[in-house]
C-alpha cells in the first residue's frame, strides 16, 4: 500500500513537471466548454434571426385584444410594428407584419366578418419562414375561435374539423438544444481520455523507452502495486481534466443564463456534480485501457497511435448513437460508453436519473479497470513486453 | 554471495546462456569479462530475478532466486543494462523513490544519500533535475539509486560503458570502497584493462558458457601467457572477432 502510494506520488509530481504538457491539456479543457457554448449560442441566434421561434410583429395590436390573448397563451413573442413597416417590409428589413384594423375588436365581439392583412414580401426567400409562422398562427386563431363559438352554439367542434391536423413544430427551442444534448456528453466523455492520456503512456511506454523500467521493476515490490499506483495517477489526472472541462460548461452556461440559452440548457452545479459523477468510474476504466494498451507500446509515439486508436473507437460510440437514432434499452447501461451517454443524456434532458443508470455503468467500467490493470501487472512480469521484442 | 550454478537461458531457438557456474564471494569482486553478446547481461538479468532461467538456479545469501524473488532483491543492488533516470526528477528524488520502493524510511533515505553523494562525488548535482545530464553524472545518480539501500550484493552491468577517464577512476575507487565495506561486488566489462584494475576474481565468459575462472594469475597460467589480453583472446577462441 505505502509503495503504491509511492509510485503514485512519483507519477503525479513527475506528471506536473512537465509544464508544457500540463499546461496545454489545463488550458484546452478550460476553454472547450465557454467555447463550445459560444458557438451553438452563436447557432441557435443564427436561427432566429431567420425568424424560426415563434415571434410575430403586429401593427395596431391593441385593436385585438382576443388575437393578442391568444399569441401570448401560445408563448409567442409580440413585437409592436414600427410606422413604416410597409415600406420596411419592401425594403427587407421586416419578414411579415400583421396589421390589425381599428375596428376588428367590435366586428369580433359581434361575430361579423373580421380581417387582418398580412404584410409580406415573398419574393426574398428568407422571410418565408416568418410569413408561414404568421399565417399558421393566424389560422390556429381562427379554428380556435370558430370552435369556441359552435361549442358555445352547442355543436361538436369536430363538425369543423374532420381531419384533425397536428402541427408539430420541429424548431422548437427543446429541439434546437438537442446539439448541446450531445455536444457536452460528448465531452464529459472524451474529456477523462484526453486527461489520462498523457500519464498513462508515459508510465508505461514512457518508462520502457526512456530505460528506467528494467530498474524499477528490480525493486523487491510486486508488479501489483506498479501497475495500480500508475493507474491510480493516471485516473487522478483523468478525473482532473474531466472536471475542469466540465466546470467550464457549468461557467458558460451561467453567462448566458440572462440570454436564450437557458431554456435549452440547464446546466448548474446539480447537473455538474451527476455529470462527476458519472465520468469518474468511466475514467477508471478509460485510463486503465490506456495503460493496457500502452504497455505494449515500444516508444511513446508507438504507445500514442495505439491511444488514439481507442479514443476513436469511444467517440464513435456518441456519433452512432446520434445517426442511429438508437432507442434507450436497458442492456445499454452495462456497455461501457454507451452507458454512461445515455445517464447523461438523462441528466441533460432533466429526466429522472435512477441510481440504477449510474450504478450499472460504474460497476461495468470498475470491474473492467480492475482486469486491465491485472493485465497490467502480468505483462509487467512478462520478459517479452519488459525487455523488449526486439 | 552469488552463487549462479548451471545457469541457461533460452529465448526461442537461441541460446543465450548455457550453463553458466560460478561464486562471487563476499569482500570480493568478481568480473564478468566476455566479448558483446556473449550472455553477460542476460546472465545478471538472471541473478537480479529480472529474467527467469529455462535451466540452473541462483542463489543470493542463501535464498534461491526463484523461491523468493522479492527477498532476493531485496539483498542486491543492481546498475542494469537499461539505466534510465525520470528527467523532470532531480538526482535526489530519483533515488528517494527506490528508497521508497524498497520501503526504507524517509529519514534513512537522506542519511544514505548523503552516503552515496560522498561515495560517488555527487553532492553539486543532488538538487538538478536529470535532464542534460551528462553521461557520466547520469551513470553516477543510477549508481546511487541502486545502492540506496546498501545492499549486500552489488551488480553492476558495464559500469564504465562510455565513461571518461576521470569518472572511470572515480567509479573504480567507489568499487573498491564497496569491497573494503565486505560487499559482494559482480562486475561485467568487455574491457580487460578494467577487469585488471578492479577484480580479485574473473569468469570469462563466451558464448554463453564460462570459458575460464579463477584470479587473474590463474587464468594467465591457464593460457600459458604473461599478457592478460592474450589470455582472454585464447581462452574465448574469438581471435580478433569481436563486435
Amino acid at each position: 500500500m505505502r509503495r503504491t502510494l509511492a509510485v503514485f506520488a512519483k507519477e503525479i509530481r513527475d506528471a506536473l513537471r512537465d509544464r508544457r504538457t500540463a499546461l496545454m491539456v489545463l488550458v484546452a479543457s478550460v476553454v472547450t466548454g465557454p467555447l463550445t457554448l459560444v458557438l451553438v449560442a452563436q447557432f441557435v441566434s443564427g436561427l432566429e434571426e431567420r425568424a424560426s421561434t415563434l415571434r410575430v410583429r403586429l401593427a395596431g395590436a391593441t385593436h385585438a385584444p382576443a388575437l393578442v390573448n391568444f399569441l401570448k397563451r401560445a408563448d409567442v413573442e409580440i413585437e409592436q410594428a414600427p410606422a413604416d413597416y410597409a415600406a420596411r417590409v419592401k425594403a427587407g428589413t421586416l419578414d411579415a407584419v400583421i396589421v390589425v384594423p381599428p375596428d376588428f375588436h367590435e366586428r369580433w365581439l359581434a361575430h361579423e366578418e373580421t380581417r387582418v392583412e398580412l404584410v409580406f414580401d415573398d419574393s426574398r426567400t428568407e422571410s418565408s419562414p416568418a410569413i408561414r409562422q404568421s399565417e399558421r398562427l393566424l389560422d390556429a386563431f381562427n379554428r380556435e375561435t370558430a370552435q369556441l363559438r359552435l361549442m358555445a352554439r352547442g355543436v361538436s367542434p369536430s363538425v369543423n374539423e374532420v381531419v384533425k391536423v397536428e402541427r408539430v413544430n420541429a424548431a422548437t427551442p427543446r429541439q434546437r438544444g438537442a446539439v448541446l444534448l450531445f455536444l457536452i456528453p460528448m465531452f464529459a466523455i472524451l474529456a477523462p481520455l484526453l486527461g489520462g492520456m498523457t500519464l498513462a503512456i508515459d508510465a508505461t511506454a514512457g518508462e520502457r523507452e526512456r530505460g528506467s523500467l528494467e530498474p524499477l521493476l528490480a525493486n523487491p515490490v510486486p508488479t501489483a502495486a506498479f501497475a495500480v499506483g500508475k493507474w491510480l495517477a493516471a485516473w487522478t489526472s483523468a478525473v482532473a481534466v474531466t472536471a475542469v472541462t466540465l466546470a467550464g460548461f457549468v461557467a458558460a452556461a451561467a453567462l448566458y443564463a440572462e440570454k436564450k440559452l437557458p431554456a435549452l440548457l440547464q446546466f448548474g452545479l446539480p447537473e455538474y456534480a451527476r455529470f462527476v459523477a458519472i465520468a469518474v468510474p468511466l475514467a477508471a476504466f478509460t485510463s486503465a485501457a490506456q495503460m493496457l494498451i500502452s504497455t505494449y507500446g515500444r516508444t511513446y509515439r508507438e504507445a500514442q497511435t495505439y491511444v488514439s486508436y481507442l479514443a476513436t473507437v469511444v467517440s464513435f460510440v456518441p456519433l452512432a448513437v446520434m445517426f442511429s437514432g438508437a432507442r434507450e434499452a436497458p442492456w445499454q447501461a452495462a456497455v461501457p460508453v454507451l452507458g454512461q451517454l445515455m445517464a447523461l443524456q438523462r441528466v441533460l434532458r432533466g429526466d429522472s436519473l435512477p441510481a440504477w443508470d449510474v450504478l450499472v455503468p460504474a460497476a461495468v467500467s470498475a470491474a473492467l479497470a480492475i482486469a486491465a490493470v491485472a493485465a497490467v501487472a502480468r505483462l509487467l512480469r512478462d520478459e517479452r513486453i519488459v525487455f523488449g521484442r526486439s | 554471495m552469488i552463487a549462479v550454478e548451471g545457469l541457461a537461458k533460452r529465448f526461442g531457438a537461441v541460446e543465450a546462456v548455457r550453463g553458466v557456474s560460478f561464486t562471487a564471494p563476499d569482500g570480493k569482486v568478481t568480473g564478468l569479462l566476455g566479448p558483446n553478446g556473449a550472455g553477460k547481461t542476460t546472465t545478471l538479468r538472471m541473478v537480479s530475478t529480472l529474467l527467469a532461467p529455462s535451466a540452473g538456479a541462483v542463489r543470493v545469501d542463501g535464498i534461491d532466486a526463484a523461491g523468493d524473488p522479492l527477498a532476493v532483491r531485496a539483498r542486491i543492488g543492481a546498475l542494469s543494462d537499461a539505466r534510465g533516470l525520470y528527467a523532470r526528477l532531480t538526482a535526489r528524488e530519483n533515488i528517494a523513490y527506490f528508497g521508497e520502493l524498497r520501503g526504507i524510511a524517509r529519514r534513512s533515505v537522506d542519511e544514505s544519500i548523503a552516503r552515496l553523494a560522498s561515495l560517488l562525488e555527487l553532492e553539486p548535482l543532488l538538487d538538478r533535475r536529470t535532464e542534460g545530464f551528462s553521461q557520466g553524472e547520469r551513470m553516477k545518480v543510477a549508481i546511487a539509486r541502486a545502492l540506496v539501500h546498501d545492499p549486500p550484493n552489488v551488480i553492476l552491468d558495464e559500469p564504465t560503458n562510455g565513461l571518461d577517464v576521470m569518472t572511470t577512476r572515480s567509479l573504480r575507487e567507489a568499487v573498491r570502497r564497496l569491497r573494503q565495506d565486505g560487499k559482494c561486488v559482480l562486475f561485467s566489462s568487455h574491457v580487460m584493462q578494467e577487469v585488471a584494475a578492479l577484480c580479485d576474481e574473473i569468469v570469462i565468459v563466451s558464448q554463453g558458457e564460462v570459458a575460464a575462472r579463477g584470479t587473474p594469475e590463474a587464468i594467465r597460467a591457464a593460457a600459458g601467457c604473461e599478457d592478460l589480453e592474450e589470455a582472454f583472446v585464447r581462452l574465448t577462441g574469438h581471435g580478433a572477432g569481436e563486435g
